[in-house]
């Protein structure tokens, strides 16, 4: 996977909202539609996120916690998902992600009920100086030509081979070999392509 | 196209010549057809009384055809029509339910590669189009939960319930109770359960 340089900088790529933020790179001829999309960028990064060449991102919204990022490479189609990074995202290219997918490298709060507790107060108005308990984090990576339905969700961890197709609906727990078919909640494979 | 616009719409546009309102059916706003492409003459048809809320979204191409009939009740369902998708009298269908006659792309991912690249030299959804698509049938007074996908070739006989975040294919019977991912029987129906529990408490 291949990822365009982040020196070609909005050349004839367009985001309806006006000019991106700084750690933004887009690829020349990406278009993306959606006054939400860089909204939650909070990553610090200078490249926090880098979209490749004349890809089309309809809806799209980016969560991009402190020193994440995410990469997509080109020609990708994406409507109407959500990418949400505390980590690393990668996607490829030729990649085609279904309306209202979720995709996370973290499940963004503690899993022990007492940590979960002190995460609590740290997130409340009250826990403005509070430091936050540690999350698990796994990098998510989607290769090349990979299909991906609607309403799926992508957890963290997880690694989608080249080629590979997401039913609509299905929950992805874990990795997904190359060229497979995987259905349902958790995502099973169930033919190869 | 004044007279096709909708009163206090957010979005700017029409609803198309070609998608009958029936009376007293209402739409929320235009937006739903931002990916509306059907040429058929009777491309969408919603019944009287019916109405499609929230963002709704009628993503369909040049030769599809979509329907429901009285009293249906689309909240921000997501269509994706290449052929036919129709749905009964008294359905309630939820938020972010997809429905699926086509996915628009090759189980071969070759084949999706050429797709993508001619949409991105064109940027004409045309390009996703020619793909396989069975026609998905909603029988009447059909009751969808959020987030459910149906896909392609579904037929859901009337009175059946679809439990939310379940994934429906093939054939659902009349009154029966589906849920899961991949959506399974769950329990029929009993016709009136609900009217007889309350007259227990009395």
């Amino acid at each position: 996977m291949e990822h365009s340089a982040p020196h070609n900088k909005q050349m004839s790529a367009s985001w309806d909202g006006g000019t991106p933020p700084n750690t933004v790179y887009l690829g020349e001829g990406t278009v993306v539609n959606g006054q939400q999309a860089f909204k939650r960028i909070v990553s610090e990064l200078p490249d926090a996120l880098v979209i490749g060449k004349q890809c089309t991102l309809d809806g799209v919204q980016f969560s991009i916690g402190a020193g994440a990022k995410i990469r997509i490479g080109d020609c990708c189609c994406v409507t109407g998902a959500i990418l949400m990074a505390e980590m690393s995202i990668v996607i490829g290219c030729f990649v085609l992600i279904g309306w209202n997918t979720a995709i996370a490298d973290s499940d963004f709060h503690p899993i022990a009920p007492a940590e979960r507790i002190a995460d609590a107060m740290a997130c409340s108005p009250a826990g403005k100086h509070m430091v936050r308990p540690a999350v698990a984090r796994a990098a998510v990576v989607i290769e090349d030509d990979v299909w991906i339905g609607p309403n799926c969700t992508i957890l963290k961890g997880v690694r989608i081979g080249r080629g590979a197709w997401i039913g609509p609906g299905s929950v992805v727990t874990r990795d997904v070999a190359a060229e497979s078919q995987v259905w349902g909640n958790p995502a099973r494979e169930v033919e190869r392509i | 196209m004044t007279s096709r616009s909708i009163p206090g719409d957010w979005h700017c546009g029409a609803i198309p010549e070609n998608v009958d309102i029936m009376p007293g059916a209402h739409v929320e706003t235009s937006y739903s057809f931002l990916l509306f492409r059907s040429r058929r003459a009777n491309g969408l048809r919603l019944g009287t009384n019916a109405s499609a809320y929230g963002r709704c979204m009628f993503d369909m191409g040049p030769e599809a055809c979509f329907s429901t009939g009285d009293y249906t009740l689309l909240n921000g369902i997501w269509l994706i029509c290449d052929n036919r998708v129709s749905i009964g009298d008294y359905c309630l269908l939820s938020w972010n339910v997809v429905i699926m006659d086509s996915y628009r792309a090759s189980k071969d991912c070759r084949n999706r590669r050429a797709m993508l690249r001619r949409f991105a030299d064109t940027r004409n959804p045309d390009a996703f189009s020619g793909h396989a698509a069975s026609p998905v049938t909603i029988g009447n007074n059909v009751w969808i939960g959020f987030d459910c996908c149906v896909l392609p070739g579904t037929t859901i006989g009337d009175g059946a319930i679809i439990g939310a975040r379940s994934v429906v294919s093939g054939q659902v019977p009349a009154n029966s109770l589906f849920a899961g991912n991949p959506a399974r029987f769950i329990r029929w129906i009993i016709p009136n359960e609900i009217k007889q529990e309350n007259s227990c408490g009395e």
